[in-house]
C-alpha cells in the first residue's frame, strides 16, 4: 500500500495553518490563488514537503518516482548515444572556480562556502558546486590528449546547491535540485551541433510525451543564452494562469570558448533539465481537487477502491479488489488497492483524487454481480462500466486516452494564450492580458534591453522566451514590433518564471 | 567506516565511557599509511588536477620501468598493495583525484560499477517494500545539536557551511555526514498512527564527512551510497526489517560481486553508535586486511526516544516507534578492486563489469582488414543482440598485444580475437582474464551465433563463480582458528584472520585492539557446534568471533 493517510502533513511551519480538519480539500483554487494553491497541493498531494532550512524540500516518494520515471528513459536514450555516467565532486577549491570569470560573477552570490571542518577553521573555504563547470573542464583537458580522445561524453546525475539561484524547482527560491548534467566535446563544430539538437528532442520527449505538457522548441536571444556559452537551445512550456513562460531543459553549444580557457580547442556542448519539470507538471495539470498526474509517470496508475455497502458481501468485494491488481500488475500496469477499512470510500476518493492517480476503479456490490468494475478518469470525471473480461484492454486503452487527453487540453489552453503582435502597442495590451507573445523583432540585444526596461513593474520585465525553430511566414517589410527596425525572425515573449 | 551510519549525539547517549573522539583517533592510529596514500591525503585543499597528476606521475616514473608494449605500469601486488591499488584506479580509469583534497572524481569506468551494484540493489529494495525519497543536503546545525549532547565527539568530521548567498548565515549548516537526523525530524510528521507504520524509505545520495586520511573509494571526503531508514511498530518487526537488509546484502556480495563476506554482528564495542544492533558483512581484501562492506543496524528505539518519534497502537496507546538503517557505499567498488585483482591489474566478476566481452580484430594486410573487420563487427553485434556487454576495439592506432594487456589491466573478463585465418574457418579464439595465457585461451569457437552466444554465456557463468571460489578458498586459508590469546597474536602477526571463542570483556576486546590492531570484525552468523571456552578467559563462550585488522 502506497503510503497516503497523511491527515496532516503539516511541513516545517510554511503551510502548516492553511489546513483544513480533514486536509483533504484544498483552500486555495487554481485561478484565483495560483501560488498558494501550488505550495498547499504539492503538499496535501504528497510531493514534497518543506523544511526548516528555507528553499529546502524533500523529495517524497510521490514525487520520487516520477523523476524516476523519467531517468529511466533519459539513461538509456543518452547511453544509446554513448553517453557515459560518471560523477564530480561536491566541492570546489576556489582557485577552479576563479579560472572562469564569467562564472565567478554569474554565480558568486549564491555559491555556499564550507569554512569549517567541525571546530578548525579551513585554510581555505571550499565552494559547493553551483554548477560543474568548473569542477569538470580541467580534467577534460587532461583527459582529452590526441583526436582520438574525442568525443568525450559525460553526464551525471546529481545534486545541486544555490543560494537564491534562478534554476528553481518549484519556485523561485529551490537551494537545492536533482538534475542531469551531460558535458560533452567533439573534434567539430558539426558534431556538437547535431548533438545539441538530439538532446533538445529527447527533452521534448520527456515533457510532450511523459509529462503531457506541450513544449516550444526554439533558441535563446544572445541576452539569455548561457553565460559563455555560443548558443541556448531550450524547451520552453507556458502557464496559463499566471501567464508566465517556464524554461523547461536547455541544450547549450559553448562552441569553444571553455576550451579556450583550458587550451584544448575543442568544441563542447552542456545539457540539462532537473526536477522542475515536476513543478511545471504540477502547475500545468492540477487542479482545485488537487494533482493530476500523467499516466506515463504516474507512480500508480489504477486505484482499486472497494465500495461495500451495508450487509454486502465485503469479503467478496474485497477479493475482486485483490484479483483486479493482479491481473492488471501482471499486465504491466502500476495499480493497488486501497483496503484500508478506517476510511469510507468517499475519503478515498479524495485522498486519491488529491494525489492525482489518472484512473479509479471502483467495486461494488452491483459490479460483483455484474462481474464488471467502475473506472473514473481522474483528468475529466467520466465513468465507465468495465466488464472483467475485458478488463486490461480497457484499463490500456483509458490510460493512453488520459495521456493524450492531458496534452490535447494542455495544448489547447496553451494555445489559446498565444497571441500575435506586430506593435508596441499591441504588445503592451497582451502582456497585461497574460499571453504568451509571438512578434516579429529585429533580433537586436540592445531591443531587448530596452523592452526589458519599458516593461519593468510590478509583476516583473518582459523578455524573450525564444525564437521558435518552426517559424511561421514573415513577409518582406515586416518590423519589429519594438524597435521600427525590419524584423528578421519571429521570437516569443513574456514574463517568465 | 564509511559505510556505517553514526549519530554522535547517541554515542554519548548510549555509551557515555566511549566517546566518538576516541573512536577516531583509536582508528586513526591503525590506519597509519604508507606514503604513497598519504600523498593523497596531502594534496593541498586548493590543489588542481594537474598539479595532483604531477605528482601521480613523478611517483610513478621514479619506480618502474617500462612494461614493454604497453605504457601503463602497474606496481605488483604483492611487492606493494596500495601502490598497486592506486595504480590500477588511474590506469584503468577508475577515478581521478579531486580538486579538494580527499575527493574524487569517479570516471565512467568506475562509475559504471557503482550503476552495476545501485541497478541490483534498488530492485532488491523496492521488491522488499521501500520507496526512494530525497532528503535536503543541507541540515541544520541545531538539529545535529539537538540531539547530540556531546557534538564535540564527532565534530571534526563535519563539514559546515557558514556563507552563503554572499552573507555570513544566521545559522551554520551541516554538509549531510549521514541522515538520521533529518529522517527523524520528518518521521514525527508522517507517523501518527500503526496504519503509517511500516514507514520503509531508502535515498541515493552523497555524504560529507571530513576524514583526514583517505583512499580512493575506500575513504573519501565525499563518497556516494545509499542510506535505507525504516519505522516500525513492534521491535520483532524492526530485527526482521535489519536481518533481511544484511541478506540483501550479503546474497549480492556473493552473486554478484563474488565477494565471499561473512555476515555477523559487530560487538558492542564496534556497534553503530545508537543501535542496538549492527549487522555487518565483513570482506577479505587481498592483502588479507578486512573491509566492512554494507551495515544494517537495529536501532531499536534510541532515536525515536531522541527524537519524540511516536505512533498511536491499536488499543489507543502512544508508543515510540522501533527503527532501522543500512547502507552500502561506493567504497564497495573498492572492495571488488582488492578482492579480485591481481598483478596485471582489475579482474571484474561477469555481473559487475561494465564490458564483459571485448572483441580485438587481428590483421596485418590492408587487404585482410575489411574481412576481419566485419567478421568482429557481426560478432560483436551477436553478443550485443544476446543482451550482452560487448566492446569491439577497432582503433588502428595500437597493435592487438597492446590491446590485450589494456582490457586485462581494465579486468574484462573474456576477449575474443579473430583474424584472417579465423574468419576463413569461421571461427574464434575466446581467452580468459581468470586463467593467464595459453591454459585460458580456447581456438576454434565456432562464429555460428547460437553456439557462440551459449558458448561466451557458459564462460561467464564459469569465470563468475570460478573468482568466486577463488575468493572462499583464499578467505578461507586465511582465517586461522584459535583458542588463545597468544595464538590470535600469532595469526594477527602474520597477517591473516583469528577466530575464536569470546566472551570477554570489553576492556579486553581494547586491550586486543591496542596490542595488535586488530579488532572483532563480527561474531559470524555460521557458528561451530559445541562447547567453547574464551581465548582470553578460559571461562565458557556462546560464539566464536572473528578478529583482524581492517580498512
Amino acid at each position: 500500500m502506497a503510503g497516503g493517510e497523511k491527515k496532516k502533513s503539516g511541513g516545517g511551519g510554511k503551510k502548516k495553518e492553511v489546513k483544513k480538519e480533514t486536509g483533504l480539500g484544498l483552500s486555495f483554487t487554481k485561478d484565483e490563488n495560483f501560488g498558494e494553491w501550488y505550495s498547499e497541493v504539492v503538499v496535501n498531494g504528497e510531493m514534497i514537503e518543506y523544511y526548516d532550512i528555507s528553499g529546502c524540500y524533500i523529495l517524497r516518494p510521490w514525487a520520487m518516482s516520477i523523476w524516476e520515471n523519467m531517468q529511466t528513459f533519459f539513461d538509456a536514450e543518452i547511453k544509446k548515444m554513448k553517453v557515459k555516467n560518471c560523477y564530480f565532486p561536491l566541492f570546489v577549491s576556489p582557485g577552479v572556480l576563479q579560472k572562469e570569470k564569467d562564472h565567478i560573477e554569474g554565480f558568486a552570490p549564491e555559491v555556499a562556502w564550507v569554512t569549517k571542518s567541525g571546530e578548525s577553521d579551513l585554510e581555505v573555504p571550499i565552494a559547493i558546486r553551483p554548477t560543474s563547470e568548473t569542477v569538470m573542464y580541467p580534467y577534460y583537458s587532461k583527459w582529452i590528449r590526441r583526436h582520438r580522445d574525442l568525443p568525450l561524453k559525460l553526464n551525471q546525475w546529481c545534486n545541486v546547491d544555490g543560494f537564491c539561484t534562478a534554476n528553481l524547482m518549484l519556485d523561485c527560491r529551490s537551494r537545492e535540485f536533482l538534475w542531469q548534467e551531460g558535458h560533452t566535446a567533439f573534434a567539430t563544430k558539426e558534431e556538437a551541433d547535431t548533438e545539441v539538437l538530439q538532446i533538445l528532442e529527447l527533452y521534448r520527449h520527456i515533457y510532450e510525451e511523459f509529462l503531457a505538457i506541450p513544449v516550444t522548441k526554439g533558441r535563446k536571444s544572445e541576452l539569455e543564452k548561457f553565460a559563455g556559452g555560443l548558443y541556448t537551445t531550450s524547451v520552453g512550456a507556458f502557464i496559463p494562469n499566471t501567464g508566465r513562460g517556464i524554461q523547461g531543459a536547455t541544450s547549450h553549444c559553448l562552441g569553444q570558448n571553455f576550451a579556450k580557457m583550458f587550451e584544448s580547442m575543442v568544441w563542447q556542448n552542456s545539457w540539462a533539465y532537473s526536477t522542475r519539470t515536476i513543478g511545471v507538471m504540477v502547475m500545468v495539470h492540477g487542479d482545485n481537487k488537487g494533482l493530476v498526474l500523467p499516466p506515463k509517470v504516474s507512480a500508480l496508475q489504477v486505484i482499486v477502491i472497494p465500495v461495500p455497502y451495508k450487509d454486502a458481501d465485503t469479503q467478496g468485494i474485497f477479493d475482486a479488489c485483490a484479483a483486479t491488481v493482479v491481473t492488471l500488475s501482471d499486465a504491466g500496469i502500476r495499480a493497488e488497492a486501497d483496503l484500508r477499512e478506517n476510511y469510507s470510500p468517499g475519503w478515498k476518493y479524495s485522498n486519491w483524487e488529491m494525489k492525482g492517480v489518472p484512473l479509479r476503479i471502483e467495486i461494488g456490490p452491483r459490479d460483483l454481480a455484474n462481474n464488471q468494475v467502475r473506472a473514473v478518469r481522474r483528468d475529466n470525471g467520466e465513468k465507465t462500466d468495465i466488464s472483467r473480461v475485458f478488463l486490461v484492454e480497457q484499463v490500456k486503452g483509458m490510460l493512453d486516452k488520459i495521456q493524450q487527453n492531458l496534452f490535447d487540453v494542455a495544448k489547447q489552453k496553451r494555445d489559446a494564450c498565444i497571441e500575435v503582435v506586430k506593435t508596441w502597442d499591441e504588445f503592451v495590451k497582451a502582456l497585461g492580458q497574460k499571453k504568451l507573445i509571438l512578434a516579429p523583432w529585429c533580433d537586436e540585444e540592445e531591443v531587448e534591453k530596452d523592452v526589458k526596461a519599458r516593461t519593468r513593474g510590478e509583476m516583473g520585465a518582459a523578455k524573450s522566451l525564444c525564437t521558435p525553430f518552426e517559424q511561421p511566414e514573415l513577409p518582406d517589410g515586416t518590423k519589429c514590433f519594438a524597435s521600427g527596425k525590419p524584423a528578421k525572425k519571429w521570437t516569443y515573449w513574456g514574463r517568465s518564471y | 567506516m564509511v559505510s556505517s551510519l553514526r549519530l554522535p549525539a547517541l554515542t554519548s547517549l548510549i555509551s557515555p565511557s566511549f566517546t566518538r573522539r576516541s573512536t577516531v583517533s583509536l582508528r586513526r592510529r591503525l590506519h597509519l599509511r604508507p606514503p604513497l596514500a598519504a600523498g593523497f591525503s596531502a594534496q593541498s585543499a586548493a590543489s588542481s588536477p594537474t598539479e595532483t597528476e604531477d605528482r601521480v606521475d613523478s611517483k610513478k616514473s621514479g619506480r618502474v620501468q617500462d612494461r614493454g608494449s604497453t605504457d601503463r605500469v602497474i606496481t605488483p601486488r604483492s611487492q606493494d598493495f596500495n601502490a598497486w591499488y592506486l595504480d590500477v584506479i588511474a590506469n584503468a580509469e577508475l577515478a581521478d583525484y579531486g580538486p579538494v583534497r580527499g575527493t574524487m572524481v569517479i570516471r565512467p569506468y568506475g562509475y559504471a560499477m557503482w550503476e552495476a551494484i545501485q541497478d541490483y540493489l534498488n530492485v532488491k529494495f523496492k521488491e522488499t517494500g521501500h520507496s526512494n525519497m530525497y532528503f535536503p543536503q543541507f541540515i541544520p546545525y541545531s538539529f545535529i545539536e539537538k540531539e547530540a549532547s556531546h557534538v564535540e565527539g564527532f565534530s571534526p568530521e563535519l563539514a559546515l557551511v557558514t556563507i552563503g548567498g554572499g552573507k555570513e548565515l544566521e545559522e551554520k549548516l551541516v554538509v549531510r555526514p549521514t541522515s538520521e537526523t533529518i529522517v527523524n525530524h520528518m518521521f514525527t510528521q508522517w507517523i501518527h498512527s500503526y496504519r503509517d507504520l511500516p514507514l520503509m524509505i531508502n535515498q541515493w545520495a552523497n555524504v560529507t564527512r571530513w576524514e583526514m586520511r583517505t583512499k580512493p573509494f575506500v575513504r573519501t571526503l565525499e563518497f556516494l551510497w545509499q542510506e535505507g531508514h525504516t519505522a516500525h511498530a513492534t521491535l520483532e518487526e524492526a530485527e526482521k526489517e535489519a536481518l533481511q537488509m544484511i541478506d540483501v546484502y550479503t546474497k549480492f556480495a556473493y552473486e554478484q560481486a563474488a565477494i565471499p563476506v561473512i555476515a555477523g554482528r559487530k560487538s558492542k564495542v564496534e556497534t553503530f553508535a545508537g543501535a542496538d544492533k549492527t549487522y555487518t558483512i565483513e570482506a577479505m581484501m587481498g592483502d588479507r586486511k578486512a573491509l566492512q562492506a554494507g551495515t544494517s543496524h537495529n536501532l531499536g528505539q534510541n532515536f525515536s526516544r531522541a527524537f519524540g518519534t511516536q505512533f498511536t497502537d491499536e488499543n489507543g496507546l502512544r508508543q515510540h516507534v522501533w527503527q532501522t538503517s543500512w547502507a552500502i557505499s561506493t567504497r564497495f567498488v573498492g572492495g571488488i578492486i582488492m578482492t579480485h585483482g591481481d598483478d596485471a591489474g582489475l579482474m571484474l566478476p561477469p555481473r559487475i563489469a561494465p564490458i564483459q566481452v571485448v572483441i580485438v580484430p587481428i590483421w596485418k594486410k590492408v587487404d585482410e582488414k575489411t574481412g576481419v573487420l566485419d567478421a568482429a563487427s557481426s560478432v560483436a553485434e551477436t553478443l550485443k543482440n544476446a543482451g550482452l556487454k560487448v566492446k569491439l576495439d577497432d582503433t588502428d592506432q595500437r597493435t592487438p598485444g597492446w590491446k590485450f594487456n589494456f582490457w586485462e589491466m581494465k579486468g574484462v573478463p573474456l576477449r575474443i580475437e579473430i583474424g584472417p585465418r579465423d574468419v576463413s574457418s569461421g571461427s574464434v579464439v575466446i581467452s580468459r582474464r581468470d586463467i593467464p595465457g595459453k591454459q585460458g585461451k580456447v581456438f576454434g569457437i565456432s562464429m555460428e551465433p547460437s553456439i557462440l552466444e551459449a558458448y561466451v554465456k557458459d564462460r561467464l557463468d564459469e569465470i563468475q563463480s570460478s573468482l568466486l571460489q577463488r575468493a572462499i578458498s583464499f578467505r578461507d586459508s586465511n582465517i586461522v582458528d584459535v583458542s588463545s590469546y597468544e595464538e590470535l597474536k600469532e595469526a594477527i602477526s602474520l597477517g591473516k584472520w583469528a577466530r575464536g571463542p569470546w566472551s570477554a570483556s570489553d576492556a579486553d576486546e581494547l586491550r586486543i585492539k591496542e596490542e595488535t590492531g586488530a579488532t572483532i570484525r563480527c561474531f559470524p552468523f555460521e557458528q561451530p557446534q559445541g562447547t567453547k571456552a574464551c581465548l582470553m578467559t578460559g571461562k565458557p563462550a556462546d560464539e566464536v568471533a572473528i578478529f583482524a585488522k581492517s580498512y
